[in-house]
């Protein structure tokens, strides 16, 4: 089984328990305006360009292609994309094995939409199942039903993101309606999953969804967690050097909006937390 | 009128009386008179924010009296080899008459009065001459020590502290009864030996078993107290390479040594204020855990000064040395991460050898790139596989530690007319039994000497590079790419770049390049360790560099990894900063497969993490958790960085903003503030590496 994959991070603590490694599987139905993975947006491989790192050796011939990427002395080119068997996959996310362990941590699916390649996402998650290592899904939730069956097996906590519950909200947000995100999400619930929920805070985009997303969450089973995030600018170079119209609004959202989000949904009764704190 | 001299008549006394020692037999007679004298005539100062002890400035004449009786010496540098080695920076060879520890339970349970008696109980027992009046002249210290201390409360009731002039009272006539005392005597012991002795003391001892005896009897809210006016009153000693204490360790039996006290240096030294004053924690096991926890929240903070080191790999290091096992269980930390066992002498810094240099030597056959000088072997024979590479790579390592040591063991044979440690001998058993001077008679149970290995980031990588380019894709000729090397790259970034930036490194879990620095760690070992010195003891292995790695760096032709001419070399037995592309577990993973029980000088990891990484409860069980998977790997030794480049750019634009930032040079801490603008510029990089 392939899949194509964007990234694999390290030592990773903001993505479930313990000590992770998070995988970025390449390509998501969204279009969210704050996205911070642009690299992870488009299903078909892709090469950034960092001109300020560039040399002008002339190495890749203005080139972008996979190898001419590869062959990039200075990182200036980088390729996005690489296509990966579950196998050798899995071998390189075993290396942290013994931090998983200890940590109390393990895998995280994430993207992009990691359920957006379900074959390749569950065949990876029920690998390391096998092997005892934990594995979260960090998903957007846009994805068939069938598509959660499949996974959940194999999951240790779902990291669902909710962006808004009114649906003219997301649609402007992320492009797409949110009435298949909440299904889901309900299933989830349903079924016993443990779930994170994360909300993506842009001011004047999205933090007027704080009361419903409370009220929607109370007394919802299975949510152990809320993390509000705070949607930020840092990815505008990477837009750039992908070549892609950077749609980052400059919302300006600071930590008191994320902690005003915090203690409204807390006054739901839910746990929720302030993402910039790490936990 | 005043019975004081200045710091120029004690030093005319000093070196007229060290002059005489010349023609006698005794440089230890010598420093018996020149210490009773000083400590009879120094000028004394009461800082008037000490609450143990006064203060004297007398530390820099020992230093001088054994730098002037080093002149007389010149045969380690009469040796062409030797010399144009030294002066490469190949390796070099040196006495080391810092990096030790006092017997401080010794210290601690008889006091400085008690030192003084243990003495003259030896001396009214022994028949031997020679021994006597080795007895008699520590006895003869100790009791110039005991009236200097009265002294010194008189000199600190005139300056209104009737707390500190009681204790230095009761001290000069008894064993440290309270808490107070005890910190007293650690203060006082500390002089002694280093402003004194000569002899530089490098570590407190470990303070939460040493001193529970002593809090147990005392109001918790008082000992709170007295444990941040020590932070304090240690930071003020201005110590060369910061103070070291411990915390932690095992008994006898390899159980956690833990108890109240250990939480309480952790809860205080987070709170202090203070730069220089470093902890080493030494964790045993997991009763640690809930103590190393408060450890790392603390260098997380900003706190780094901590280092931390695995126990059981120290014991099996200092085992494997031939130290016995009850000594190597009571290990003392005599530097940045040294470990010396009970009884050792282990001159921890008396030889380097940068490894880089045997990469280079076996391209050249032998001559340095940037002096010209034979200094390595010439080559024999032709080389046309990367094993035969690596054979004369091995070949070349080996004859510059042997010349390394060479020349520490010509130096060492002229301890005897160079320095005693009248002060720290009275503390060493050993020295008690034998009736002689640690240096000048070598009478440590175990008196070895030290050989650290400089850059083997540096030259895994570089072994890992001409595999490649050499001998797997064929792109060069060894005799081309030694070329480009001598060339500093010039003319050749592209293909630099690539090096750098692509090719496999030590750090990345890439089990075919970190052979390459077990393989070397290995063979130092066989070729260090166990080898007998000059002293009747043995030598130890390092692979610790400390910031020689710039002063090396500099002497340093351009490496195959990518490295130019005169830039540092890899820190430590760390993946060169930035090429640890695959993060902290990947680091570890690699470091991990070096045998540390090789080396009981250190085998230590030097970790940057950015701020964020070790944010929230998550981010600390994180930091606790792989350090703890690498001690259970195998992993010796750790210490942190938590940078953020936005902060560090800042601090270097305006200073002033940040006065308290602090960065883990290496084995000691500094102020950001004080750094060079190019140490300034390694952080911001690192940083942004993260």
């Amino acid at each position: 089984m392939y899949g194509v994959i964007s990234d694999v991070k390290r030592m990773e603590i903001h993505d479930g328990d313990g000590l992770r490694t998070t995988v970025f599987f390449k390509g998501c139905p969204l279009k969210c305006l704050w996205c911070h993975n642009p690299e992870s947006i488009s299903f078909e491989p892709q090469t950034a360009r960092f001109k300020q790192k560039c040399i002008g050796c002339g190495t890749c011939r203005g080139e972008n292609t996979e190898e001419t990427a590869k062959n990039c002395p200075a990182d200036a080119l980088v390729f996005y994309g690489r296509r990966v068997d579950t196998e050798s996959l899995v071998s390189e996310l075993m290396q942290d094995a013994p931090f998983f362990r200890e940590s109390g941590g393990g895998v995280t699916l994430s993207g992009g939409e990691c359920l957006a390649q379900p074959d390749f996402a569950v065949s990876v998650a029920r690998a390391l199942f096998e092997k005892g290592i934990s594995v979260d899904i960090d998903t957007c939730g846009f994805v068939p039903r069938e598509s959660f069956e499949r996974i959940l097996p194999f999951t240790d906590v779902f990291l669902y993101d909710i962006k808004a519950v009114d649906p003219a909200v997301h649609a402007a947000c992320t492009g797409r309606d949110n009435s298949l995100i909440l299904d889901n999400l309900r299933f989830l619930s349903k079924a016993g999953a443990k779930i994170e929920i994360r909300y993506p805070l842009a001011k004047g985009f999205n933090d007027g969804e704080c009361e419903k997303i409370g009220a929607l969450l109370k007394d919802m089973p299975g949510v152990r967690k809320i993390k509000v995030l705070r949607c930020h600018s840092y990815a505008a170079s990477r837009y750039e050097a992908l070549g892609m119209p950077c749609p980052l609004p400059d919302s300006k959202t600071g930590r008191p909006d994320v902690e005003r989000a915090v203690s409204a949904l807390r006054s739901y009764g839910l746990p929720a937390v302030n993402g910039m704190d790490g936990d | 009128m005043s019975l004081t001299k200045t710091y120029d008549e004690l030093s005319e006394y000093a070196f007229k009386r060290s002059k005489k020692a010349y023609s006698e037999p005794s440089v230890f007679d010598a420093d018996c008179d020149i210490i009773e004298y000083m400590l009879s005539y120094c000028e004394i100062s009461a800082d008037e924010q000490n609450r143990f002890f006064i203060n004297v400035g007398t530390e820099k004449l020992p230093r001088a009296v054994i730098n002037e009786r080093k002149t007389r010496f010149t045969d380690p540098d009469e040796d062409d080899v030797l010399r144009y080695g030294t002066e490469a920076h190949a390796f070099n060879g040196e006495t080391d008459y810092s990096h030790t520890s006092a017997e401080w339970e010794s210290v601690l349970s008889l006091g400085i009065y008690g030192l003084r008696e243990r003495a003259a109980e030896y001396e009214k027992r022994e028949t031997d001459p020679a021994k006597k009046h080795f007895y008699a002249r520590i006895k003869g210290v100790y009791s110039a020590a005991l009236a200097f201390m009265l002294r010194a409360a008189d000199c600190a009731d005139e300056n209104n502290k009737p707390e500190m002039a009681k204790g230095l009272r009761a001290l000069s006539r008894r064993a440290p009864e309270t808490l107070f005392e005890a910190f007293q005597t650690v203060f006082v012991y500390y002089f002694l030996q280093h402003k004194f002795d000569g002899t530089y003391l490098r570590t407190l001892g470990r303070l939460d078993s040493l001193l529970y005896p002593f809090y147990a009897k005392e109001d918790p809210a008082f000992a709170r107290a007295l444990v941040a006016d020590f932070f304090r009153e240690a930071e003020r000693l201005k110590a060369p390479a910061n103070m070291p204490f411990a915390i932690g360790g095992s008994d006898e039996r390899g159980d956690c040594i833990i108890n109240d006290l250990s939480y309480l240096f952790i809860d205080e030294y987070a709170k202090a204020d203070t730069v220089r004053v470093k902890m080493h924690f030494l964790y045993a096991g997991e009763k640690h855990d809930g103590l190393l926890k408060a450890a790392l929240d603390a260098v997380r903070r900003g706190r780094n000064a901590i280092v931390f080191m695995s126990d059981k790999k120290i014991r099996q290091s200092l085992e494997k040395l031939g130290i016995d096992p009850s000594d190597a269980a009571y290990y003392h930390v005599v530097g940045c991460y040294e470990c010396g066992g009970r009884g050792e002498i282990p001159c921890s810094c008396t030889t380097h050898v940068c490894i880089p240099k045997a990469v280079e030597y076996a391209l050249t056959g032998g001559v340095d790139m940037l002096t010209g000088k034979q200094i390595g072997l010439p080559r024999v024979g032709e080389i046309t596989t990367f094993d035969g590479f690596l054979r004369e790579y091995e070949r070349q390592l080996v004859h510059i530690c042997r010349c390394g040591m060479r020349k520490t063991d010509l130096w060492e044979r002229h301890n005897k007319d160079i320095h005693s440690a009248p002060f720290l001998s009275g503390t060493y058993l050993s020295a008690m039994e034998k009736g002689e001077d640690l240096y000048c008679g070598h009478s440590a149970k175990y008196p070895d000497s030290s050989l650290n290995a400089i850059g083997l980031g540096t030259a895994a990588d570089s072994l890992a590079a001409i595999r490649k380019l050499v001998f797997e894709d064929g792109e060069l000729t060894l005799s081309e790419l030694t070329d480009i090397l001598k060339n500093n790259w010039e003319g050749h970034e592209a293909l630099r770049l690539r090096v750098k930036n692509k090719f496999p490194k030590y750090g990345i879990n890439d089990d075919k390049t970190d052979a390459l620095a077990k393989r070397t760690v290995a063979l130092l070992a066989e070729t260090v360790s166990r080898r007998p010195n000059a002293k009747g003891g043995v030598y130890r292995l390092g692979a610790l560099s400390i910031t020689l790695r710039w002063e090396y760096g500099d002497h340093c032709a351009a490496s195959a990894d990518g490295r130019r001419s005169g830039e540092p070399l890899s820190q430590n037995t760390s993946a060169s900063f930035g090429a640890d592309r695959e993060g902290v577990t990947a680091h570890f993973l690699s470091a991990a497969k070096i045998d540390a029980s090789d080396t009981p000088n250190g085998a230590i990891i030097d970790i940057d993490l950015h701020s964020s990484a070790v944010q929230g409860e998550n981010g600390l069980r994180a930091m606790a958790s792989s350090l703890i998977a690498f001690f259970k790997m195998g992993g010796f030794c750790v210490h942190y960085n938590v940078l953020d480049a936005d902060v560090l750019r800042d601090a270097r634009a305006h200073p002033e903003k940040y006065p308290n930032l602090q960065v883990r040079l290496c084995g000691w801490n500094v102020r950001f503030s004080t750094l060079t603008d190019r140490a300034k510029e390694e952080f911001i990089s690192r940083a942004e590496a993260r």
